[in-house]
């Protein structure tokens, strides 16, 4: 994301402009939506924290401070704390439709694939699961890296190379496409 | 100091701080080593970056019409807010009206209050005058009618020749009155004064007032004993002892 569009969502945040939030949800709408789905793993479910997560959005915006967080680490922070305690209510309630089983939350892994996001998710394939593990554990379960180790049963030695390699990898993903963007964000 | 840096990166405490899990004090704590070493710095936007990236690859296609029930959600909010404000302009001037009148009618029970003090006071100082007049009068009443009374004529001295006044003294009762009956006109600056002696003791009787005295009988400090009383010219607003030489009058009695 350029830090150009970055700076003028704040702005428009800060101005109260209905306009951020429909810019917020064109560029990382579908990004949030994959979060918030990664914690509840329900349509249903992540399309309320989605909704739930912009109305925050919206009526926090001013707590947002550019110089402690990247625009999208703050949004990150909302969706997931957001998913996060959704799923907690949504498994006080006794109710069965929403039932969800717990141990898919904490279930680590490749998240199941659909056809339709094959081509979204065909760089998550060039990171192996070994490291991607360990980056969901770090990302979105939120564990330190003594409670990964615990959990999957692999020395925190092992995590600690294991994440470093991993993000390694990231960045030679994230490197090469982005230099496009940038090119193309700047032209358009 | 490498050694505190190195121990801060591997402690996991900027990676809950990146996820919003830590506490206040933690999060002061990361945002200090933030601020002040470059390396955590780096380290911190390092981690930024790779979680857009990796939270990227999960994204996943937002169905159709998410955005517009959102951004309805947005506009409600929006306008049930300036609702809310509408309402809250509205209770506060009603608050406004009403701590206004509340202090006004506050003010008004305390002027009131003040007021009602006054008056009692008053109507208690005028009972008292009237039990001191009524006392009085009731006794110039016993002194006037009382047949062992002994009326004493008095006269001015060359002074005053046109002075004429009229003493009451009751020795059953042990009471004395003057009646000062005409007072001959004196100079603005000047004044009556009625005094007595009384057992050896000088009694300042106060001034007579020309007009509004004539009617009156002026009570005498009473005395078994000789007593004399003098009437004595002096400047206006009275002395606080007679002049004898302006001596106008005597009375023995």
């Amino acid at each position: 994301m350029s830090t150009l569009l970055e700076k003028h969502i704040v702005e428009l945040l800060a101005e109260r402009n209905e306009k951020a939030i429909s810019l917020l949800y064109d560029n990382y709408g579908d990004t949030l939506y994959g979060v918030a789905h990664k914690v509840v793993r329900d349509d249903a479910l992540a399309q309320d924290v989605l909704q739930e997560s912009f109305i925050k959005i919206w009526k926090n915006a001013d707590a947002y401070d550019s110089s402690k967080a990247k625009l999208f680490t703050w949004l990150f922070r909302i969706t997931r704390n957001t998913a996060i305690d959704k799923l907690r209510s949504a498994n006080t309630k006794s109710d069965k439709e929403i039932q969800i089983d717990v141990s898919d939350v904490y279930n680590l892994g490749v998240s199941t694939t659909r056809p339709e996001f094959l081509d979204i998710q065909e760089n998550l394939e060039k990171i192996e699961p070994k490291y991607q593990i360990v980056l969901d554990a770090l990302f979105f379960q939120g564990m330190t890296q003594q409670e990964a180790s615990d959990e999957l049963d692999i020395p925190l030695g092992t995590i600690k190379s294991r994440l470093k390699i991993g993000l390694r990898e990231l960045r030679k993903i994230y490197d090469a496409p982005t230099l496009v963007l940038l090119i193309l964000s700047m032209i358009s | 100091m490498k050694e505190k840096i190195h121990s801060f990166l591997a402690s996991d405490l900027l990676e809950k701080y990146l996820l919003g899990e830590t506490s206040t004090e933690e999060a002061l704590r990361v945002e200090r080593y933030i601020a002040m070493y470059p390396e955590v710095r780096k380290a911190y936007d390092e981690l930024q970056e790779n979680l857009e990236v990796f939270a990227k690859m999960h994204a996943r296609k937002t169905p159709e019409g998410l955005k517009e029930r959102i951004l309805n959600r947005i506009r409600n909010e929006r306008a049930g807010r300036r609702k809310f404000y509408r309402w809250a302009v509205a209770a506060s001037i009603v608050a406004m009206v009403f701590a206004g009148s509340s202090y006004f009618f506050w003010n008004q029970n305390q002027e009131l209050q003040q007021k009602n003090t006054l008056v009692n006071n008053k109507i208690k100082n005028l009972e008292e005058d009237m039990k001191v007049q009524l006392e009085d009068l009731r006794n110039q009443y016993i002194v006037l009618n009382n047949p062992n009374t002994k009326k004493y004529n008095v006269n001015g001295n060359r002074k005053a020749k046109d002075l004429k006044a009229v003493a009451y003294v009751n020795p059953v009762k042990k009471l004395s009155y003057i009646n000062v009956s005409n007072l001959p006109q004196l100079p603005e600056d000047q004044c009556y004064q009625m005094w007595a002696e009384v057992n050896g003791e000088l009694v300042n009787l106060g001034i007579i007032k020309q007009f509004e005295d004539k009617e009156n009988l002026l009570a005498l400090p009473y005395s078994d004993q000789n007593a004399v009383g003098y009437i004595t010219i002096e400047p206006e607003g009275g002395n606080d002892a007679p002049s004898v030489e302006n001596i106008v009058a005597n009375i023995n009695y």
